[in-house]
């Protein structure tokens, strides 16, 4: 005899997981409690004994983390082995599951982090900005409605996608094929970052000199400036910007400072370009 | 521009809600409604001003494009940024007498922003400690099989820490900290050494969300090229970001295919050998 879970089950384990992945965070059981109020229901409807419910519950004790919108996929795998457990597959025990998620939780968090917030929202936000340049609420309805409509979709489908599968999900993941995806993705993010950057930041400098003056060909005389910020631009448009932005990420990369250590130190910047008048915003009430 | 008790109240439920691990979940709260962009017009919704404030919120969010929380670990929580720091920067460029879409009016919001953005990271570990409480009585709960303690520990309980952590000082800052910004220029002249400083922060800080995305994905120098090309497409080209996605995306989709070609090539020789 062989038992088939209810489709409202699998739901129910989906909505735990998507409500309340993080909800519960801390730093000792990260996403813990979250996957075990998605199983729960799983748990119950497969077992009808204590015994089995408990052994089944403890499985899913151990410390569990990544990122948690395709780590729903994680949740589905789980809930198919569970069922093939509850089935009479002696070879799924705790130590296969939890082989499975300790296994695709370091992979899982790499691909997400750098695939989600690392370059799908980066690219939606900058869309969305343009949308609201002028103040128009039209961009951040853009960004909710997009983020959350193909977010819910995508985790509800490798959800299952997972629960299919089982344990033969962690080659889709690490495939080839799944790799040369996610270079590919991440190149389109840098890219349109690239593009963010020119058009949303203006580091410029003030500085100018004064080169005395000279005869123009009307025969005035003309004050002779050089504004350093023109000469630049016609070396590169937004040339102050960039090198800005190169010497975050040098910061950051080469000498691994955190971003509040950069934060700090570009307050010393600003507080030194200004007493030296390299920066100057020119504003007054 | 004054903020009522009930606007504070709002602004301290959205902020008690939107945390990373807020009580709405991921994606609703923290990948969406925490994102300055949109909590802008909530923020805007709120204040009874939506322009003003989706133009800071819009200046804003460029610092916190990119924002990785890699293991657990979080640089700014986007709660404070997002519904303590747009309403003063609403105010304080207001107060200032600045036009919010102005490079200026973004320099003050950001720098507001940023200054709140530490308050956001100190909540977001006090919080996550306080939970600490809450998995004590759910361990418990398991070995009993007490499924509704085990689902209040998850959802329920925490709500706790962030009524302590975030709801109350949320208010408090919100309430009296509209005034103390709003008269900014009373105390501070704009040509003084303290705001020109505060307004180049503004314009150098938005590097640092850009900076975090590049460590990201740039693990070879060479790699830059990538972003230059992105930059160039829009400094010098004028391109606008829709269509640096396009043109991304064809890239892309030519790198795809020559992988794919590579690994095709590989296993067909690699069959030749057998």
């Amino acid at each position: 005899m062989s038992v088939k879970l209810n489709k409202k089950t699998k739901d129910q384990a989906f909505w735990w997981w998507y409500n309340g992945n993080l909800t519960g965070f801390t730093h000792q059981h990260m996403q813990t409690f979250g996957f075990m109020c998605a199983m729960i229901p799983v748990i119950k409807e497969l077992y009808k004994d204590d015994t089995h419910r408990l052994r089944s519950l403890k499985t899913y004790t151990p410390f569990f983390n990544t990122e948690p919108q395709i780590g729903s996929m994680v949740v589905g795998i789980s809930v198919g082995l569970e069922e093939a457990r509850a089935n009479g597959h002696e070879e799924i025990d705790d130590e296969m599951i939890n082989g499975i998620r300790a296994g695709l939780m370091g992979p899982l968090a790499g691909i997400g982090d750098s695939l989600i917030p690392g370059t799908y929202i980066p690219i939606l936000l900058s869309i969305a900005l343009g949308l609201s340049t002028d103040g128009s609420p039209l961009g951040a309805i853009f960004y909710a409605v997009v983020y959350i409509g193909t977010m819910t979709f995508f985790m509800k489908y490798i959800f299952d996608k997972g629960y299919e599968l089982g344990g033969r999900a962690v080659d889709v993941v690490i495939g080839e094929q799944a790799t040369a995806f996610r270079e590919s993705m991440v190149m389109v993010g840098t890219i349109v970052i690239g593009s963010l950057a020119a058009s949303w930041i203006g580091v410029s400098t003030a500085l100018k000199f004064d080169l005395g003056t000279y005869y123009n060909a009307a025969g005035e005389q003309v004050a002779n400036v050089l504004r350093l910020q023109d000469t630049l631009n016609g070396i590169f448009p937004n040339l102050l910007s960039l090198l800005t932005v190169l010497f975050t990420w040098y910061l950051m990369t080469k000498k691994k400072m955190s971003p509040i250590t950069v934060m700090l130190i570009l307050v010393v910047v600003a507080l030194v370009g200004v007493l030296i008048g390299f920066f100057d915003p020119g504003l007054s009430y | 521009m004054e903020i009522n008790i009930f606007q504070a109240l709002l602004l301290a439920i959205m902020a008690s809600l939107t945390s990373v691990i807020g009580a709405l979940g991921t994606t609703y709260s923290w990948y969406t409604l925490s994102r300055p962009l949109v909590a802008s017009l909530v923020v805007g919704l709120i204040l009874g001003d939506v322009k003003t404030s989706i133009m800071v919120g819009a200046a804003i969010q460029v610092v916190y494009i990119a924002l990785v929380t890699p293991g657990g670990t979080v640089s700014a929580d986007l709660r404070a940024v997002s519904y303590i720091g747009i309403p003063l920067a609403v105010a304080a460029v207001k107060g200032a007498g600045l036009n919010p879409a102005s490079a200026q009016g973004a320099g003050l919001a950001v720098s507001i922003g940023a200054l709140v953005g530490t308050v956001g990271t100190v909540m977001f570990y006090s919080t996550a400690t306080m939970n600490l409480i809450w998995q004590q009585i759910g361990w418990k709960a398991i070995d009993k099989l007490n499924y509704r303690i085990i689902y209040l520990t998850n959802f329920i309980f925490p709500l706790i820490s962030h009524l302590v952590i975030a709801f109350i000082p949320t208010f408090f800052i919100t309430y009296y900290g509209t005034d103390i910004v709003a008269n900014l220029k009373e105390w501070l002249p704009m040509d003084g050494i303290p705001m020109k400083t505060m307004f180049t922060l503004g314009s150098l800080l938005p590097a640092v969300g850009i900076g975090i995305l590049l460590k990201q994905v740039v693990q070879n120098p060479v790699d830059l090229i990538i972003f230059f090309f992105g930059f160039t497409l829009a400094a010098a080209l004028k391109i606008n970001l829709v269509g640096a996605a396009f043109v991304g995306a064809m890239i892309a989709f030519l790198n795809y295919k020559i992988i794919m070609v590579g690994a095709g090539k590989k296993s067909a020789s690699h069959e030749e050998d057998l």
